[in-house]
């Protein structure tokens, strides 16, 4: 970091470009995306739901959209709400009226685009009269396994998609919207409706926490922000979560996760300074390269007048690598040049951290890779959720995302920097900004991953549905 | 332009189905390309149909190189394969190139599961799985199929260990290969087999994996990898942390010696705060992290130090 810039950052803080964010998104909703997207035309219901709360949190959908639009945006999400409960991500598999018993199930409801459905039905303030509730809950409950885990869809009778997180997730959020937290069974329209296994869930979940305190998707695999995310949120939409705040004596094995001050110290490493993929710890398998490599690029960073110098060309490979040194090098170079200058402060923790606002710094999903745009929203959001939402350096993360992933022509946000912008990754912009405070983004839900209005909508939807208890 | 000639005889007898948009404003709809519009609409009509034939297998293809992330086109490729009871090893050199072609799709790898098991053999796969790491040594896919591999077929102690090692070998830093190590030494505790219990329950397998990692944390201090296993084994074999006190020291000088890794100086913070008398001591470590070794989590190690109840004075 050049002295004077770091002198700049300290006077004028990087800022969201709302305009250009709005402009992005105003495109996205107004015209086609481009053949890239072809990718993904299956999941088009959780890019339909990116681009309405991107609108929302930028506080101009209902100026960007007329009250017109917006219905025909919830009579499409409707238009993949399947016969039988739950929504479809697209109109891709449906056969119109060539529809018979034998090809339906090529058509199925996705548990996914069911709970995205219904977070986008809040976020367009729809009433809720055409969500076929008590179809949806049935349905929900066939999607889960023996073992408490959810899949995505039910075809031929079997349940399909990976031992995966995402869709616990999915399904009890779209559980959470259509019933509340409270577990036990439930009567609608004079039917009884039995709920799914939470104690199966929360054990599945517990099964799944890594050696080193992070959560994977099944049990052995390598832990995952995205999937420690999603467990940690399906927890709390179930009522089980227990926070890090909690005394060992006080936690339960009903509960999860586990430990939490495990998950806690496994998120805060996931803060990372690598955030150039090329010179990242991804793509080179060579450890004495890489050694020399970092020292290198991080004293590039600090270093005055030296900005821009090309990433060292490839080295030797070594059979036995040398002891790694990049950490002392690069921690002495810190202190010389940045001088860190704090006085403690005792016992509370401060808003934004002053001392530090020139670092940048994002967030990975796995240990010793390279920082990533979504990451600063599944890994911080994971601290929001586990009730420690201070842990992690905001200050830093913001001018992550501000200065480098924010994409100064079009607006949004890449994965890395210099990437062009995609909606997945400019909405997870967006969401991640909120949680550090950034000005100009409306205050998103951390557990939902929606704003907060169009989570509190919910309040009455339940009020006529009758459903007890109060927002989590 | 496509692979597939929809003008031929082989298509005349079928009506394309067309997407129907559902309304004025659909969401996220996309400018499709006229080929997949085509070979979506051909889709469509064969699967209206449930039919079973040679030209679904060409037109799954077709689609699934476009949208490998379609969720019920591999699901009726795979219907449509067992129905015919066509070659499942052809299946598998196509899912090759697929898989090269598309790194980051889940469903290519689902799908090779269920050929694989219905093969019952494994011949073939490790070679594969080692050109898909030598692209991406930290593919979540490939190591979560090589763990079912490993289960599937029984492969734990065919040089799955040395496997680990080599990879880490190559790349310290690579936290798959670690993870994977610890699956392969303790992914079968619980079967009751004897000698195959993990750290928890063999002595000696826990004194190979702590050297293990000391020897690798040894080749890089600042790899978090290492410390994270070795942490991992000392809890999980019933050992107490203070047995690693020697061990971080050396690379955590405290009182002015040299500091080679945050994460020794991590580790001993919290080995001195369970110790007689040790709470300042470790207090101390945690403020050289937060003040010079490890800035960015400074609110984290002041979390850490207030949880000691040092009298705030002090603090």
């Amino acid at each position: 970091m050049d002295h004077t810039k770091a002198v700049d950052d300290a006077t004028t803080p990087p800022q969201l470009d709302k305009k250009r964010q709005v402009k992005y998104w105003t495109r996205c909703v107004k015209t086609l995306l481009p053949f890239h997207y072809i990718g993904l035309d299956s999941n088009r219901m959780y890019m339909g739901y990116f681009i309405l709360a991107a609108l929302d949190l930028l506080d101009v959908l209902e100026t960007v959209c007329s009250e017109t639009e917006r219905r025909d945006f919830a009579d499409w999400i409707y238009s993949c709400q399947s016969v039988d409960g739950g929504f479809k991500m697209w109109r891709g598999t449906d056969f119109g009226d060539q529809t018979n018993d034998l090809n339906r199930k090529w058509d199925p409801a996705n548990v996914p685009a069911t709970y995205f459905a219904l977070v986008a039905l809040l976020v367009l303030g729809d009433d809720f009269k055409r969500v076929k509730r008590r179809e949806t809950l049935h349905w929900l409950r066939k999607m889960q396994r023996p073992d408490g885990s959810f899949g995505e869809t039910l075809v031929n009778g079997q349940i399909e998609g990976g031992r995966d997180p995402r869709y616990g997730y999915c399904a009890t959020g779209a559980r959470y919207i259509l019933r509340g937290a409270r577990s036990g069974p439930l009567t609608l329209d004079g039917e009884d409706i039995r709920d799914i296994d939470v104690d199966a869930f929360v054990e599945c979940v517990r099964l799944a926490e890594a050696f080193d305190g992070g959560i994977a998707d099944q049990p052995y695999n390598e832990p995952h922000a995205g999937y420690t995310y999603c467990s940690l949120g399906a927890l709390n939409f179930v009522g089980r979560l227990q926070k890090a705040d909690l005394r060992p004596s006080q936690l339960s094995s009903r509960y999860g996760p586990s430990n939490p001050q495990e998950v806690v110290r496994w998120l805060v490493q996931r803060q990372t300074e690598h955030i150039d993929p090329d010179a990242s710890i991804d793509s080179d398998t060579i450890g004495s390269n890489r050694t020399s490599k970092v020292t290198d690029r991080e004293l590039e960073n600090i270093l005055p007048n030296n900005h821009g110098a090309p990433p060292n060309s490839e080295q030797t490979p070594s059979q036995t690598a040398p002891p790694d040194h990049s950490f002392t090098s690069a921690a002495a170079a810190k202190s010389q040049i940045r001088k860190p200058s704090y006085t403690p402060q005792p016992s509370t923790l401060p808003d934004h951290d002053s001392a530090t606002t020139a670092i940048c710094a994002g967030m990975n999903g796995r240990v010793n890779k390279t920082a990533d745009t979504c990451y600063a929203w599944w890994s911080g959001a994971s601290f929001h959720v586990l009730g420690q939402p201070k842990l992690y350096n905001h200050a830093a993360v913001q001018n992550y995302l501000l200065e480098k992933t924010q994409n100064p022509v079009l607006g949004g946000f890449g994965k890395f920097p210099g990437d062009a912008p995609d909606l997945y990754h400019s909405y997870l912009g967006l969401t991640a900004l909120s949680l550090v405070g950034c000005e100009g983004v409306k205050e998103v839900d951390a557990g939902m991953c929606v704003s907060r209005n169009a989570k509190g909508r919910l309040k009455g939807v339940w009020e006529r549905w009758g459903v007890e208890g109060s927002l989590n | 332009m496509g692979n597939i000639d929809f003008t031929s005889p082989l298509w005349a007898d079928l009506t394309p189905l067309p997407t129907d948009e559902g309304g004025d404003h659909p969401l996220a709809a996309i400018a499709y390309t006229e080929e997949y519009a085509t070979t979506m609409s051909y889709l469509r009509a064969v699967m209206a149909l449930s039919e079973h034939s040679p030209r679904v297998l060409l037109l799954t293809a077709e689609l699934i190189d476009m949208n490998p992330a379609h969720y019920t086109v591999w699901l009726y490729r795979a219907e449509t394969l067992f129905a015919l009871s066509a070659d499942l090893h052809e299946e598998l050199e196509w899912l090759n190139e697929t898989a090269l072609d598309h790194q980051k799709n889940y469903q290519i790898w689902h799908h090779r599961m269920l050929i694989v098991d219905r093969l019952g053999e494994s011949e073939g796969e490790a070679e594969f799985v080692e050109q898909m790491f030598e692209r991406d040594a930290k593919n979540y896919h490939v190591w979560s199929y090589r763990q079912w591999m490993v289960k599937r077929f029984g492969l734990w102690e065919k040089g799955e260990l040395e496997f680990t090692e080599g990879l880490i070998r190559r790349d310290v830093r690579n936290n798959s290969a670690w993870n994977h190590r610890w699956f392969v030494v303790n992914g079968r505790e619980g079967e009751g087999v004897e000698g195959v219990e993990g750290v928890k329950g063999d002595e000696g397998v826990r004194e190979r994996e702590v050297g293990f990692a000391k020897r690798e944390i040894g080749r890089a201090p600042q790899n978090l990898c290492g410390w994270s296993y070795l942490r991992g084994v000392v809890r999980k074999g019933g050992m107490r942390l203070g047995e690693l006190k020697e061990f971080a020291g050396q690379f955590a000088g405290l009182d002015g010696g040299e500091v080679r890794s945050s994460h020794a100086l991590d580790l001993m913070a919290e080995i001195l705060a369970e110790e007689e008398g040790g709470r300042e001591r470790a207090g101390e470590a945690l403020d050289m992290l937060m003040e010079t070794y490890d800035p960015v989590r400074r609110n984290y190690w002041e979390y850490r130090k207030g949880m000691l109840g040092l009298p705030s004075a002090a603090a």
